[in-house]
């Protein structure tokens, strides 16, 4: 099965290879960097993350250097990864060393793109805008910039070999990617590399594998449809129709169907997505999409390009708001669903993909520390957190969408600070909350809103596993307030500021 | 040679217990065990032939005892004793993989002449010196090493992997070949060797069977048949929080537990409940951390059960919405949902249909293939906290490919767990076997969580299954039996 929008961070490596499409009808063209310093500024951005396992507090900071473009109109584009949990953010010109506070313009992590200007409107006043070049195909060659530490501008030379949608690695959303080889040697200022072909932008590096001498680049077209929307009042960010399908290769699964045509099967509509707002169904078979005939493996024909999944058209080309028809069929029959895509920013999830610049959801109740299920919180366990992280956890954030549409958040107990009223349930974590006092608890603000109206001044909280529940002496949890907050050095018991993208 | 090896051991145990070793040697038997485990990857084919050597004794009635992972999956047992060149053929007379424990019996009398039954004791103190006799790392000659009782509790039993049953812990060294091996004090065997830890994990610690568990084991088997534990089938947590106690109408004591969870298909489903409090076991206090004192000493509450067999009761003082009632509990059978234990002496279950191989999940199945499935691991680590097995009393998947054109786009479903076929839910392997015998044109497998069914031409799975059997010698097309 090849999924198109959602959880794609679980199947990186998945993405359908377009090397075939390298037989071009023009000479690929030559590279020529032709892109001096004076296009280039260093952006300098001390991060500082909050710890996911003390969400009262933050981690030590650290500082990422990458090296940004000037774009027309004196903004700056870098990956969103080199600004994320930013503190402060500054350019440093190329040669001279010269600095600058840049403010964020837009930052969007599902594209993994950022837009800074600097706070002195002249400090960009000589430097070249580059434009962007969106024409890129397979064999093409390309020139991958990075500044050496005397200013001077070291250029790579490499080839695109695979242009594909692929995972993006801040999100689940899948958008075009370029696939260059080029032996890269290691910069300081590595966070955001661009690529450049006579002196346009080709995209920016998002990962290189040194292994294999690969970089994944955020293609141009991706570039493209943000600095567009990043131009409106405000920011709408990236559209998708959020639904999972199926390849319909085989013979036996297509004769049961009674398919006779090229198309893909619908296995998965995401909850609340554009494409249940649409009417599409689990089951029907895409045929086309925006006009574009559809192969049985999801793939259709960009012209430039060759073949990519068809998600390109909803994902990238096509803008929020903006109606993509699907060619179906259903029960035999050939319809066309017009599909209004929404913005990904605006669908619900249960648990969050990431959360950068802001402070985690938290709420302590005499010792007993309750959270709200986010992937960010999971990832805290490290690179293998699929494995480390606790299993019940995972296991729903992964499978989410399963869940009953009006499931909303999952409150989980996440630890316990041993206190005079949490005597004997030190050892309890990782529960998951399903009623406080009888009432059905979907999000922390539930949590804080039961917990004010006690039962024979008790706080009966059910979780769905063993053990079946536990009770918390309502007036203890609040003269224990202060006393916990030296004790433990909490600065505040709750952070239940709304969640806003 | 008895001579030789009387007087080694003498030196070993500095002249301190000569009638000891002299009556160890009468009664120490070695065991060379040819296995042959199940191959759960291709489960149609017999399995490894694999030898391996432990140590038994002989007790009352001219019988063996050894570990019960010593013996498991044998097809071939010879015992030899001390000083007696010849191995004799013997053969498993009970065997508990709960408790890892067998009894073995040798066929020729001619065995047990000139042998001595050896006798048991009780617990044995902390600290006091116990010896341990065995054929560690698989010599010919007995072995002993010597070293005190360093700690008694509850330990995991690993041969099983999930049961937990009194343990002692000695720093006498005990390798494999150690086990089976009884451990004596004063001339009486205090416990049976059985497992212990790899240097690198902890130094010294070796574990050891004590009596209570032997003498258990020996009684449930002399009806001629082993009916394993009785276990309540409740998770119980300690009573320690204030505001719990008083929420749940206790004084500020120490005493009860409170019951976290009640599992079906057992002894204590529609008698316990979630939230109730147990303060007494058959008339013995329960402490608020779930002891309560036998013998003088504190041991845990199950212990009280422990002790038990098939067809006896336990009462529990209950106390339930703030009122104390009795509330009895016969215990008339195991807990039937042990996918999470290792087990032995089973052949694996399994359905071959189009080249899809399908077998029920069990702890054998996952070592075996140890599949990096999330939903399968989900589904196998938490089949019975999490009451998956109300749904489903077997998770079946499809355990394999075996690569044909009728099977040519199946890959994608490999450890994928089996919902239905054909509209009929799958509870357990046998209703995949079912399913495929009904007729019909396409056979609809409905995988858990896939949005979209893998289908199998009947036609094409005829066609295919001369085909499939010859290219990957499947000699068998189905096992439903254990």
């Amino acid at each position: 099965m090849r999924i198109s929008a959602a959880f794609l961070w679980l199947v990186l490596a998945v993405p359908v290879v377009v090397r075939g499409e390298a037989a071009l009808p023009r000479e690929p063209l030559t590279a020529v960097g032709s892109v001096s310093s004076s296009s280039l500024v260093r952006v300098n951005s001390t991060n500082q993350a909050f710890d996911f396992f003390r969400p009262w507090t933050k981690k030590a900071p650290f500082l990422r250097r990458g090296l940004g473009v000037v774009l027309q109109g004196g903004q700056i584009l870098v990956t969103a990864e080199l600004v994320a949990n930013r503190t402060y953010v500054e350019l440093e010109k190329a040669g001279s060393g010269e600095k600058s506070p840049a403010e964020i313009v837009v930052v969007d992590y599902d594209c993994n793109l950022a837009l800074l200007r600097p706070t002195d409107l002249t400090f960009l006043k000589e430097a070249k805008p580059v434009s962007l070049d969106s024409g890129a195909s397979v064999g093409d060659k390309a020139s991958i910039l990075q500044l050496e530490s005397n200013g001077l501008i070291a250029d790579t030379p490499g080839v695109i070999t695979t242009i594909t949608v692929a995972g993006y690695p801040l999100d689940h959303l899948a958008l075009l990617t370029y696939r260059i080889s080029a032996p890269l040697q290691n910069r300081e200022g590595s966070f955001t590399i661009p690529a450049i072909r006579d002196g346009r932008l080709l995209g920016l590096l998002m990962r290189y594998d040194s292994r294999t001498q690969t970089a994944d680049v955020i293609a141009a077209p991706v570039i493209s449809h943000f600095l567009d929307d990043a131009k409106l009042a405000t920011y709408p960010g990236f559209p998708r129709a959020g639904l999972v399908f199926a390849a319909t290769r085989d013979p036996q699964f297509r004769r049961y169907i009674g398919l006779k045509e090229d198309g893909v099967y619908i296995t998965e509509i995401r909850p609340g997505s554009a494409a249940e707002k649409s009417g599409l169904r689990k089951g029907d078979v895409i045929l086309a999409v925006g006009g574009k005939p559809v192969d049985p493996d999801g793939n259709y024909e960009e012209p430039g390009i060759g073949k990519i999944p068809f998600s390109h058209i909803t994902n990238t080309l096509a803008h929020v708001g903006d109606t993509v028809n699907f060619s179906i069929l259903r029960e035999g029959k050939r319809e066309t669903i017009p599909v209004t895509l929404t913005s990904v920013r605006d669908e619900q999830s249960i648990s969050d993909a990431y959360e950068f610049d802001r402070q985690p959801r938290y709420l302590i109740l005499g010792g007993v520390v309750f959270r709200e299920l986010s992937r960010a919180y999971l990832q805290e366990w490290g690179g293998n957190w699929m494995k480390d992280a606790p299993q019940r956890l995972v296991y729903l954030d992964a499978f989410q969408n399963e869940l009953p549409p009006d499931r909303g958040k999952i409150v989980f107990l996440s630890q316990v600070f041993p206190t005079p009223n949490t005597l004997g349930y030190e050892n309890l974590e990782h529960l998951v909350v399903t009623k406080v006092n009888g009432v059905p608890i979907k999000s922390l603000d539930d949590l804080a809103k039961a917990a004010k109206s006690t039962k024979d001044g008790f706080l009966k909280i059910e979780f769905d596993e063993d053990p079946s529940f536990i009770y918390l002496d309502a007036s203890d949890n609040e003269k224990s307030r202060t006393q916990l907050m030296q004790d433990y050095g909490i600065p505040a018991l709750e952070n239940l500021e709304p969640i806003t993208k | 040679m008895c001579r030789r090896f009387a007087g080694l051991a003498c030196v070993l145990l500095l002249l301190s217990l000569p009638a000891e070793a002299a009556r160890v040697a009468e009664s120490l038997v070695r065991i060379q065990a040819t296995s042959q485990d199940p191959n759960y990857r291709a489960p149609w084919s017999a399995g490894e032939v694999a030898g391996g050597v432990g140590a038994g004794f002989i007790i009352a009635g001219n019988r063996i005892m050894t570990n019960a992972h010593v013996v498991s999956n044998a097809r071939f047992l010879a015992v030899s004793k001390e000083g007696d060149p010849k191995p004799y053929p013997a053969r498993v007379f009970h065997i508990a993989h709960d408790c890892d424990l067998a009894l073995l019996t040798v066929d020729n009398p001619n065995f047990f002449t000139n042998t001595a039954a050896l006798h048991f004791g009780g617990i044995p103190a902390i600290e006091s010196t116990v010896s341990v006799y065995g054929y560690p790392i698989g010599g010919d000659r007995l072995s002993v090493t010597r070293g005190i009782v360093s700690r008694i509790d509850f330990q995991t039993y690993t041969h099983s992997g999930v049961d937990s049953h009194l343990a002692v812990q000695i720093d006498a060294a005990i390798n494999p070949g150690n086990s089976g091996g009884p451990v004596l004090q004063e001339g009486k065997v205090v416990g049976v060797a059985f497992q212990g830890y790899s240097g690198d994990v902890a130094q010294n610690v070796g574990y050891m069977i004590p009596t209570p568990v032997i003498q258990r084991f020996l009684k449930d088997v002399e009806d001629g048949h082993y009916d394993r534990y009785m276990d309540l089938t409740i998770a119980y947590h300690p009573l320690h929080n204030p505001a719990m106690r008083r929420a749940l109408g206790l004084t500020d004591g120490d005493s009860g537990v409170f019951v976290g969870s009640v599992y079906g298909g057992g002894v204590s489903e529609g008698r316990l409940r979630p939230g109730d409090v147990l303060l007494a076991i058959d008339g013995l206090p329960i402490a608020s951390d779930g002891t309560v004192t036998m013998d003088g000493a504190p041991v845990e509450m199950a212990e009280v059960v422990e002790r038990k067999f098939k067809g006896e009761k336990v009462d529990f003082k209950v106390l339930r919405d703030g009122k104390e009632i009795i509330v009895t509990i016969p215990l008339t059978h195991a807990w039937p949902f042990s996918l999470q234990a290792q087990a032995y002496n089973e052949k694996p279950r399994f359905v071959v249909f189009g080249g899809l191989v399908f077998q029920p999940v069990d702890a054998n199945f996952m070592a075996e293939h140890n599949p990096d499935d999330l939903r399968l691991h989900f589904y196998f680590d938490n089949f019975i906290s999490r009451n998956i097995y109300r749904e489903r009393e077997e998770i079946v998947v499809l355990s394999n490919v075996l690569a044909d054109p009728v099977n040519a786009y199946a890959s994608e479903f490999r450890y994928e767990i089996v919902d239905k076929i054909n509209g009929k839910k799958i509870q357990r392997i046998d209703d995949v076997a079912a399913a495929f015998k009904t007729p019909a044109d396409y056979y609809v497998i409905d995988m858990v969580g896939k949005g979209r069914p893998l289908v199998l031409e009947r036609k094409a799975v005829e066609e295919a299954r001369d085909r499939i059997t010859a290219r990957y010698q499947v000699t068998s097309h189905e096992n439903l039996q254990k």
